[in-house]
């Protein structure tokens, strides 16, 4: 028998109790959450809205030096005036463009790939999915001495197999420096969505699979009909992590290039801790926080909204 | 159970006394005979620095009985951060460990976190102990800000079996003939100089000195530590243009990609001949495997005389518990004997003008001969200008080299940038 909120279950024959109104889920659920809540707040919460109300002052950092406040000045000059902050702008949305369409695209292929019964499955996966669970900064290390120029890996395999007319300085030339991060990036990352994907799999249902296939469809449409709307949920979880993880990239780029050379490597995250804290323009460094938290937020709250309106059909 | 719980309520009540009296019992240095600490803070030491500055430390306490130096060490950044996070506090070290020069120095000063130290200057006389060179340093913000720990030069630094391979015989006095000496090296087969890119402040010396040739001491001075405009001097145009040429035809292949200290080792290994390295260099140089009778040095050739390198010094806070204390310990460190300890662990030469290189310090006499000559000093651009306007510079300058930015237009860029952010 199916409970409507609001009324108390009774045993049949029993005297009708007075109707009582149930309490709030949310209210009987607030006790336990406030420590939890006070905590996010002071630790996650005012931080953030900190660094909006310093974005609106210039200041060095320095508790000598009183905050001065600018009102708006801090983002003018964001937009008018600093030769980077641009730069940093289009690279953060191409790294999230680029991370939804080819680590997630990857991570689903492989999850395809990996869950099929064949040798070696487990080792497959684990490989893939040790270099999440590596701190960005040694993959960083690890990246530049593969793309040194002289004694580095990939010139050197170019080399071996005649293609050296191939040969870059991956991380020096600013037209392909970003790229080359990516791809180091990608290496790093493509295991997780991976492992997400191959949870996801986990929950299609075989009837539906075998269903589709005596109903005569082949391969691609039980993969269109059956198989991505049910990995929906999964989906949703990948894409706004992706999107959050994009747009925070950081410790790989400082490790690799330091967002060079001359700035061409440089994402919204890393040029706000520059003007903060190399800088010590944490106003500016405010500033540029705050529009990357709005870029944020434009990005994942319609997807919600659209994923959620999805799931409510 | 209930005695357990006793137990525990003791040993929790026995400790909380334990720690207020250990609060209340004064101060360790009453304990331990009325000492008074200086602190320090410095930077990360390498193993060799360590025991330098130990051998230092343990003279001035020998010599000052009473008197404890307790020191304590970050990293570059942290220490950075740390002063930050305790200006304006009582916090902070009697003393701290930083570089000199407007952008650096001259930040903490503006922010109030020295003490002018004009009397301790006159009460022990430091003016006429320390080398013009350092002394500079304490003196550029007005009055007298720290006391100079290291002066450091920096000279161009050349394989000597690598010239003579291509068959160099003498070394270059102008700009003219550095610029042969490449092309010499370039046309047998050997890379003339190298640099890492990835650090800007390594290439960004090649182009200080280019500035230095181009303006003359005057206009560069005027640019990098006055009002000059980099937009309406035709030399930053000629500086730029020289620095695209260096890093086309004359630098270490990648460059661009590669740390500083990556490119040390085509120096060290024989495979470049030059780069644009401080005193500290040489000693690393060896312990990287150049043999010490291959490595020469010589003064960039600007035309100006001056000799190029930066100063560190060491601070004292507004707020020191023991000034004087503090004063006494500067006053060892730039003596005769202060300085000894110090050895070449931090620099060949010594801030003390007495004070002459140890005789088997690494090319200690051709520094001598690099100082004794210069007539003054043009010190590294990310000393002379903020943190932002270096951020700036550098752009500036690897745009240059990676062709975006074109050399005639880079000082006015730069100039720009300046005007809307000062």
């Amino acid at each position: 028998m199916a409970v409507v909120p609001g009324l108390v279950e009774q045993a049949p024959g029993a005297r009708p109790r007075r109707r009582t109104r149930r309490r709030s889920p949310f209210l009987t659920a607030l006790p336990y959450l406030v420590p939890s809540l006070l905590i996010y707040g002071y630790f996650i919460v005012y931080p953030m809205l900190d660094s909006v109300r310093l974005s609106f002052y210039r200041w060095s950092g320095f508790r000598t030096e009183e905050p001065e406040f600018v009102g708006l000045d801090n983002y003018v000059r964001l937009f008018t005036q600093d030769p980077v902050f641009w730069k940093s702008f289009g690279n953060s949305v191409i790294w999230v463009v680029l991370s939804l369409a080819i680590p997630m695209l990857l991570g689903l292929l492989l999850a395809l790939a990996l869950n099929r019964q064949m040798v070696g499955r487990s080792l497959m996966r684990s490989v893939i999915y040790i270099p999440s669970v590596f701190a960005s900064i040694t993959v960083a290390a690890m990246w530049r001495w593969i793309y040194n120029p002289t004694l580095g890996m990939v010139n050197q395999l170019l080399e071996a197999v005649g293609l050296g007319a191939w040969t870059q300085t991956w991380l020096g030339d600013p037209k392909i420096a970003l790229y080359s991060v990516f791809a180091a990036s990608v290496w790093q990352a493509v295991g997780f969505p991976m492992v997400l994907f191959l949870a996801g799999l986990q929950s299609v249902a075989q009837e539906l699979v075998d269903a589709a296939k005596v109903d005569g469809a082949n391969a691609w449409q039980v993969f269109r009909n059956v198989t991505l709307p049910a990995l929906r949920p999964t989906t949703v979880v990948v894409v706004i992590l992706t999107i959050i993880n994009s747009l925070k990239v950081f410790d790989l780029i400082v490790g690799m290039t330091g967002g060079g050379p001359a700035q061409s490597t440089q994402v919204l995250a890393l040029w706000s801790y520059t003007q903060s804290f190399t800088n010590h323009s944490f106003g500016a460094g405010g500033a540029v926080a705050t529009v990357l938290l709005l870029l944020s937020l434009c990005l994942v709250i319609p997807y919600m909204a659209w994923s959620m309106k999805g799931d409510g059909k | 159970m209930l005695n357990r719980r006793s137990m525990v309520t003791g040993a929790a009540i026995g400790s909380l006394a334990l720690v207020l009296v250990g609060c209340s019992g004064g101060d360790s240095s009453e304990e331990s005979g009325g000492d008074t600490e200086v602190t320090v803070w410095t930077l990360t030491q390498e193993p060799t620095q360590k025991a330098a500055w130990d051998a230092l430390v343990e003279g001035f306490e020998e010599a000052n009985p009473g008197i404890t130096v307790v020191t304590e060490e970050r990293a570059t950044d942290p220490h950075k951060d740390a002063l930050r996070q305790v200006a304006g506090t009582d916090a902070g070290p009697d003393l701290y460990r930083y570089w000199g020069g407007s952008g650096l120095g001259g930040e903490l000063v503006d922010v109030g976190m020295s003490q002018d130290l004009t009397e301790y200057y006159e009460e022990y006389g430091w003016d006429e102990v320390l080398t013009p060179a350092a002394l500079q340093n304490a003196t550029q913000y007005g009055g007298y800000h720290g006391v100079p720990f290291i002066q450091a030069t920096e000279a161009v630094y050349y394989n000597t079996a690598l010239f003579e391979q291509a068959g160099i015989t003498t070394l270059p006095t102008t700009y003219d003939e550095l610029v042969e000496v490449a092309q010499t090296l370039k046309a047998a087969g050997i890379t003339p100089m190298e640099f890492g890119g990835t650090v800007n402040w390594h290439v960004m010396r090649l182009l200080d000195s280019l500035i230095e040739t181009m303006c003359g001491a005057d206009t560069a001075d005027e640019l990098t530590t006055g009002d000059g405009d980099w937009g309406a001097e035709p030399c930053v145009a000629e500086a730029f243009t020289e620095l695209k040429t260096w890093g086309d035809e004359y630098l270490n292949e990648g460059f661009m990609a590669i740390s500083n200290d990556d490119a040390a080792q085509l120096f060290y290994t024989g495979k470049a001949a030059m780069t644009i390295e401080g005193d500290w260099f040489g000693p690393m140089a060896i312990d990287g495997g150049l043999a010490a009778e291959d490595m020469s040095l010589f003064a960039f050739p600007t035309g100006t005389g001056r000799a190029y390198g930066f100063g560190e010094l060491l601070y004292l806070t507004p707020n020191a518990k023991n000034p004087d204390a503090a004063a006494k310990f500067l006053d060892y460190m730039v003596s005769e004997e202060g300085q000894g300890k110090l050895g070449t662990a931090f620099s060949a030469l010594s801030v003390n003008a007495s004070v002459a290189p140890p005789a088997d310090a690494p090319l200690g006499e051709e520094w001598t001969g690099v100082i004794s000559e210069a007539t003054g000093l043009f010190v590294n651009n990310d000393q002379n200008f903020s943190t932002a306007e270096t951020t700036e510079f550098w752009r500036v300058q690897n745009s240059v080299l990676t062709g975006d930015i074109d050399p005639a237009e880079a000082g006015e860029v730069f100039q720009q940038w300046r005007d809307a952010n000062q």
